[in-house]
């Protein structure tokens, strides 16, 4: 025993599973955070940009002598200043726009010393339109001779994708029972608190630094370098604390390259920042879309086909949106055991805002198409929807027609824990009854599950992440990694995890994760793939610090290799608890002496999983998982409000990490999903949005928020740390159908063209009763 | 952009009546209205911005011997909380329970949702059917001149009011109603809280003998100003409470909405939902005012 340990045997104890508060949520709530929204850099110039105002045109004339002349005012550019360098998915998007094509399209920017200057400049910037006939839906937009979008892309066809499997025709012939229905999907948007900022400024040889709020930031390079005729390498991103992202910071948008044009143009920082009628305008959106979607089932409920022809409202321009079917397509495939499968989607370009990411990516629509169409067909064969569920639900070791391996697979247990827990089966009969008797308020319960990847997703080369790990002399860690944080909770579980392998407290686990010519490469945070994959990444690169030190605590401390084990601080023997010596004076023996060592480490995780792939046949996600919402709703069905009484939750998370973060998420996921399902719509009328404001656009607000019954299934995923699973998509996507599925048990109407707004059910109900009389 | 030169926040009306004199002042109370607007662009600050919250002897709610008098500048949260109006005018209260949210309560005045004039004003119907009037002051002739109008004839069409530049809305003044009146407050919107009215609907009647008499209804948000029911009204006026006729009670009542609400088709809601809740809330706030 060292001199001076005098403290009794450490037990074993485990951090996983328990309630750890996010590092940052101190400064947060006291209002210490500065957001990159606050950022302020000495002589930095402010960055407006002038929007177009109307969905299609030409632009005849531009004259910005005005504008250049205004005291304050350092540069004004347009479209000629960007010409040529094209950035996007398919290379269709610009900076600076030289003609029309949605009502947000920056047509010109200027960079000023105040804000004020800055807009009084853009007001005297003149232009002349020629107002071009638009399409502004995607029926439209396919049509024989519409309008063109864009002049290089024919047809205005934007992304296709298909996927079949299996003889459609037989599984058609074969089907005692097909629901068969349109969805329509509506545009919602991220609403983030922060407002869209970055701030750009170049050095003198060149190189560009930009803080933003991206939420990939190595791609992130190689998406901006074309915006500006750059090499990716010559471009550092920072990323200060940002106010919520939700996959809207998944891609460059207009206004990045704008401020490193503005800063390249005047030599000095330019912080381009949107007011929040700006970000209504020009963030991007969920993607809309519709959604045709057949399933067939035998008289005994057993599916055997499942079709979806889905047209894509491209918007103008391609980010993340029209890319969804990726996802959409795993969903029409592998919710449920679908024998069959047959899946088309097609973009189409129209002069509407486009989409980018949003949380669910795609699935938020597919599932509400998929899970009420589970609910129609139960209805057909007269069974109780659970059991319609139970029968087609996959088990573990099953693979989908994509090959999407479910190696652990709760839906069962999902199934039967929400049921349970909410009574399902027996309030569904009784609030069926009471359907037709007379009362104005009706109650409703509905049940909904769906699949989502929970294992990342690898649609990019690598689906990997670097760490970085160091300790230092006191014991302090440094945890130098790509997972970005933008508010999802990635900072918490990797001091928990880091706390959980090195046996030190929380508190002494920093992380540098914000400027990558620091932190190693990641893809993103995206594809509910942090925990699972930065997780891991931490986990392994902790464990190897962890050997590292153990290593040299058992030949100082003369003890049996393998025998050790780090707790509360100390170097103990495992089986007893007994501590040897407090680990930063180990760190510092080991640090200086002769043979001086350093414990610091690297890692590179790459899931198991494999390349998405042009055919989309590939186990994409190292990890999948269910989750099933059960929503208890009262209609008032003469109003046509909806108050959601309570959700049961029952998600497979594989397991538990911090369970304050997973609430968290699971409340944050449904508050979204409500909104979708409920009230938030962007009103957009001849590519016009009429709704830019929170008086008008509805969020869900902490009074519409019901009591949440959370079930935690923990199925032990192999691939994940600690067994766990992704978790944080999948409760924005089942909670609209969920919902959908109660107002049908209550009141016997089926809303397909989302939001369910109290004018839409009010509407439903009185159309219904009027055809029934 | 008009730039703001000067700043005023006198403490005595006449003060105030004299600097808005020359009709060119923009009157500031809570700002929840004006600082969104001019934010927006939808209005412009004039060069003398003048805030009214200081006068004194404009906010408070008082009675005196029939008359209750609610000051200009009195809150919305003010109004929520007077043990006073709740007693005698629960309607009122009830109107600002539905009132926005906590924070825009303790700014907003009752003045401002007056002067404001949006159809969609949430204290304007309940004031309606308490046959309220409005007190306007000026300053003209070296002294404070004020004359009364009724709210009724206040409005003329969104945003605008039958008040002159140069008058300070003073206070809303209604009558003590009687004993056995009973008034009820309905709006909607998608969402219970922080909701600008999609309709809204107030009823009021004296209930005595089993008959509804001196019967005031009024709408918001159905047509461009809010609007006094007359043919609802006419419906109602003298008709019995018993049983056996109430149901064709509400159904005339109900029919006679079509005459008065003309509603119109925006971004928050569409025409027909607008007139099928204003029929769905006259039911309602009928069955309330009868004790159902
Ligand atoms: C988030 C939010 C939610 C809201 N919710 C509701 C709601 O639920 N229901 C509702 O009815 N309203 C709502 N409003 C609107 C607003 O709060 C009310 O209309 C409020 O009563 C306005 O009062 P104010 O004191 O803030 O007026 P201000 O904004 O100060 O003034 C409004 C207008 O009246 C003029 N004015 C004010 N006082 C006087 C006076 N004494 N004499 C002459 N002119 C005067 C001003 O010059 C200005 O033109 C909401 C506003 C916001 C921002």
């Amino acid at each position: 025993m060292e001199k001076n340990v005098t403290v009794s045997p450490i037990a074993k104890s485990t951090l996983i599973g328990q309630r750890v508060k996010k590092p940052d949520a101190p400064d947060k709530a006291t209002g210490k955070t500065r957001y990159i929204n606050d950022m302020v850099l000495p002589q930095m110039l402010i960055g407006k940009v002038l929007f177009a105002g109307r969905p299609h045109a030409r632009i005849v004339r531009i004259d910005t002598s005005a504008a250049e002349k205004l005291p304050g005012v350092y540069a004004v550019l347009t479209g000629k200043d960007a010409a040529g360098l094209k950035f996007g998915f398919v290379r269709d998007n610009v900076a600076l726009k030289d003609k029309v094509r949605c009502e947000h399209d920056e047509i010109a920017a200027v960079a000023a010393e105040t804000e004020e200057i800055a807009s009084r400049a853009l007001e005297l910037i003149k232009v002349e339109y020629e107002d071009l006939p638009g399409v502004f839906t995607p029926e439209a937009g396919a049509l024989v001779g519409a309008p063109l979008v864009h002049d290089n892309f024919p047809g205005n066809k934007s992304l296709h994708f298909e996927f079949k499997h299996g003889d459609l025709a037989a599984a058609e012939a074969a089907s005692d029972c097909v629901v068969d229905s349109v969805f329509r999907p509506h545009h919602v948007t991220h609403c983030c608190m922060g407002t869209s900022c970055a701030i750009a400024d170049f050095d003198h040889n060149g190189k560009l630094t930009i803080w933003t709020q991206t939420q990939y930031p190595y791609n992130y390079k190689m998406d901006l370098a074309p915006a500006l005729g750059l090499n990716p390498g010559d471009i550092r991103v920072m990323q200060p604390p940002v106010g919520g992202a939700f996959g809207s910071k998944l891609d460059v948008y207009p206004y990045e390259p704008i401020a490193a044009l503005l800063a390249r143009k005047t030599g000095r920082p330019v912080k381009v920042i949107y007011s929040r009628e700006e970000e209504f305008k020009a963030a991007p959106t969920r993607q809309a879309a519709i959604i045709h979607m057949r399933t067939g089932c035998t008289r005994d409920g057993v599916l055997t086909f499942r079709s979806a022809d889905v047209l894509l409202d491209n918007g103008a321009y391609t980010s993340w949106g029209p890319t969804i079917p990726v996802i959409m397509m795993r969903t029409t495939s592998g919710h449920y055991r679908v024998p069959v499968v047959d899946f088309k989607a097609q973009a189409i370009y129209t002069n509407n805002p486009y989409a980018g990411s949003f949380r669910g990516y795609g699935n938020v629509q597919t599932t509400y198409a998929t899970a009420q169409q589970m609910d129609m067909l139960a209805d057909m064969v007269d069974l109780d929807p659970l059991e319609f569920h139970l029968k087609n639900a996959q088990i573990s070791g099953e693979v989908t027609p994509q090959k999407s391996f479910l190696r652990e697979c709760a839906l069962v247990e999902c199934l039967e824990t929400a049921a349970a827990a909410s009574d399902y089966s027996r309030k569904r009969k009784a609030y069926a009854a009471a359907r037709d008797k007379p009362g104005r308020y009706k109650k409703g319960i509905g049940l909904a599950s769906s699949i989502h990847n929970a294992g990342g997703a690898k649609i990019h080369k690598s689906d990997g992440i670097g760490t970085i790990l160091k300790v230092d002399d006191y014991a302090r860690v440094t945890v130098i990694t790509g997972a970005s944080e933008i508010g999802q909770g990635i900072d918490a579980v990797i001091t928990l995890i880091v706390a959980e392998e090195l046996g030190v407290p929380v508190e002494h686990v920093t992380i540098v994760n914000n400027d990558s010519d620091i932190a190693p490469w990641d893809v993103g945070v995206h594809a509910s793939r942090t925990t699972f994959i930065a997780g891991n990444g931490t986990r392994r690169a902790a464990q190897k610090a962890k050997a590292q030190i153990l290593s040299a605590a058992a030949k100082m401390l003369n003890e049996p290799a393998g025998t050790l084990e780090l707790r509360g601080g100390f170097v103990v023997r495992d089986t007893c608890g007994t501590p040897l010596i407090e680990l930063d004076r180990l760190l510092r023996r080991m640090h200086f002496q002769n043979v001086p060592e350093l414990v610091m480490v690297t890692d590179y995780y790459e899931p198991n999983s494999e390349p998405e792939g042009a055919k989309h046949i590939s186990d994409h996600s190292a990890a999948y998982s269910h989750a099933v919402h059960i929503a208890e709703i009262t209609v008032d069905t003469l109003t046509g409000e909806i108050k959601v009484d309570k959700v049961t939750v029952a998600q497979d998370v594989g397991r538990v990490i911090n369970r304050m973060g997973l609430e968290g998420q699971i409340e944050g996921g449904i508050a979204i999903g409500l909104g979708y399902a409920l009230s938030e719509n962007m009103r957009i009328e001849k590519g016009m949005l009429r709704n830019p404001c929170f008086r008008d656009y509805k969020l869900i607000t902490a009074p519409e928020m019901p009591p949440l019954d959370m079930h935690f299934i923990e199925s032990n995923c192999a691939e994940g740390p600690y067994g766990a699973k992704g978790i944080s998509e999948l409760p924005t996507i089942v909670i609209a159908p969920a919902i959908a599925n109660a107002l049908y048990n209550a009141t016997g109407v089926r809303i397909f063209n989302p939001p369910m707004s109290p004018e839409t059910v009010a509407r439903a109900i009185f159309e219904a009763r009027q055809a029934g009389k | 952009m008009q730039e703001i030169t000067t700043y005023l926040a006198p403490r005595r009306l006449d003060e105030a009546l004299q600097a808005m004199a020359d009709g060119a002042a923009t009157v500031l109370c809570g700002g929840t209205d004006l600082a969104p607007q001019t934010e927006s662009g939808a209005r412009q600050y004039t060069a003398k911005l003048l805030n009214i919250r200081r006068i004194e002897g404009l906010g408070g709610i008082e009675t005196k011997g029939d008359k209750v008098r609610i000051g200009a500048v009195t809150t919305i949260s003010e109004i929520r909380c007077n043990p006073m109006l709740a007693e005698i005018a629960p309607v009122l209260v009830e109107a600002a329970e539905h009132f926005a949210s906590e924070q825009i309560r303790n700014a907003a005045s009752v003045g401002g949702n007056l002067c404001n004039a949006s159809p969609a004003g949430d204290m304007i119907p309940p004031l309606l059917i308490l046959d309220a009037s409005v007190e306007l002051a000026c300053w003209r002739e070296g002294a404070v001149q004020t004359r009364l109008i009724p709210l009724e004839g206040f409005f003329v069409s969104p945003g605008k009011t039958v008040k002159r530049p140069e008058e300070l809305l003073t206070a809303v003044v209604f009558d003590r109603p009687a004993a056995d009146f009973v008034g009820k407050f309905r709006k909607s919107g998608p969402r219970p809280a922080l909701e600008i009215s999609t309709v809204s609907v107030a009823l009021g009647a004296c209930i005595a003998d089993g008959r509804l008499s001196n019967v005031r209804v009024a709408m918001g948000s159905v047509a461009p100003t809010p609007l006094r029911a007359r043919h609802v009204e006419a419906a109602l006026e003298g008709k019995p409470l018993d049983a056996a006729t109430w149901a064709a009670t509400i159904a005339v009542a109900v029919a006679a909405t079509a005459e008065d609400a003309k509603p119109i088709d925006d971004v928050r809601a569409s025409a027909w939902y607008r007139g099928h809740l204003v029929r769905v809330f006259v039911e309602e706030v009928l069955n309330e005012v009868r004790g159902n």
